[in-house]
């Protein structure tokens, strides 16, 4: 890990990781177990359903949450109670209100050692690769391999903190 | 007991349907925005309203207010994923009466009504 990656503390991922957690066991009755952290300086390819919300603040960057289609479906089913076959708006819905509440728990975990509120941008779902984080080129994604009952997914963030030095501009957008 | 669910989610109005059919409480309203909520509540005499915070329009702690500035007393219960006490704080200055953060079990559901319920009574 170069100087950059590692002035990502574990402190500042950790929240978003235990939030996951916290949303598999609390509401869809499943255990998220993580694998290792690793990281990407480029979205790598895949036909992911990715749910992805803006922080701005004294913590600005993204936090995405990437699931294989299976993954989705099952996901939202079992916060329904019934079997979803086909992605739709119902899916695409559900998955945005998993991010959201992913980001919002995490936030109140980061809250205490930022020196002020971080603000959330409304979630965006996206299929695919067709997106794009315009982000400094210094700035990677960590990315931490998630598996579970309901299928493998991952979580994904890429940020600044107080830490880090120059100014980031951040933007977030469909293509 | 007549409850109003809000949120902008529908899988999450579902998921709150389903939280309170397991408290037997099956007489369910639903709205998706602030707006919709406080129409709501003018024209039904509800028992609860389970008001999410973030959604378009109007978000659920301008609901809260409008609806107490309407002089609605209906008990609300704000549900946000934002733990923070400076939210709980402002939730509760707006007039809701308790707080419930994502995510919730059906069991925090029923708890967070129960002390709801019995704190407006003990009033």
């Amino acid at each position: 890990m170069d100087k950059k990656i590692d002035s990502m503390k574990a402190e500042y991922i950790n929240p978003f990781i235990e939030s996951v957690r916290e949303l598999f066991s609390t509401m869809l009755n499943s255990n998220a177990e993580r694998g290792d952290v690793d990281v990407y300086w480029e979205v790598p390819p895949s036909s992911d359903i990715v749910a992805l919300i803006g922080l701005s603040g004294p913590m600005r960057g993204t936090v995405a949450l990437s699931f294989p289609v299976g993954t989705a479906l099952s996901l939202v089913g079992r916060m329904l109670g019934v079997d979803v076959r086909v992605v739709d708006d119902t899916v695409r819905d559900g998955i945005a209100e998993v991010v959201n509440i992913v980001a919002g728990s995490a936030k109140g975990k980061l809250h205490k050692g930022m020196g002020g509120p971080i603000d959330l941008s409304l979630p965006t779902v996206v299929r695919g690769t067709d997106y794009q984080v315009g982000y400094p080129s210094r700035t990677a994604w960590l990315e931490v391999p998630f598996t579970s009952d309901l299928g493998a997914f991952s979580l994904r963030v890429t940020f600044e903190t107080p830490d880090d030095t120059g100014g980031a501009s951040n933007e977030s957008s469909d293509s | 007991m007549k409850v109003l669910i809000v949120d902008d989610s529908a899988v999450m109005r579902k998921v709150l349907r389903d939280a309170l059919m397991k408290s037997d409480i099956t007489d369910v309203g639903e709205a998706s925005d602030g707006e919709e909520a406080v129409r709501a509540v003018m024209e039904n005499a509800y028992d609860l309203v389970l008001m999410d915070w973030n959604m378009p329009k109007l978000s659920g702690i301008e609901a809260v207010l409008k609806i107490r500035r309407r002089g609605i007393s209906v008990p609300i219960i704000m549900i946000s994923t934002e733990s923070e006490k400076s939210r709980v704080l402002e939730a509760l200055k707006a007039g809701a009466n308790n707080y419930i953060v994502k995510p919730f079990t059906p069991e925090i559901i029923a708890a967070k009504i129960k002390e709801t319920m019995k704190s407006i009574a003990k009033k």
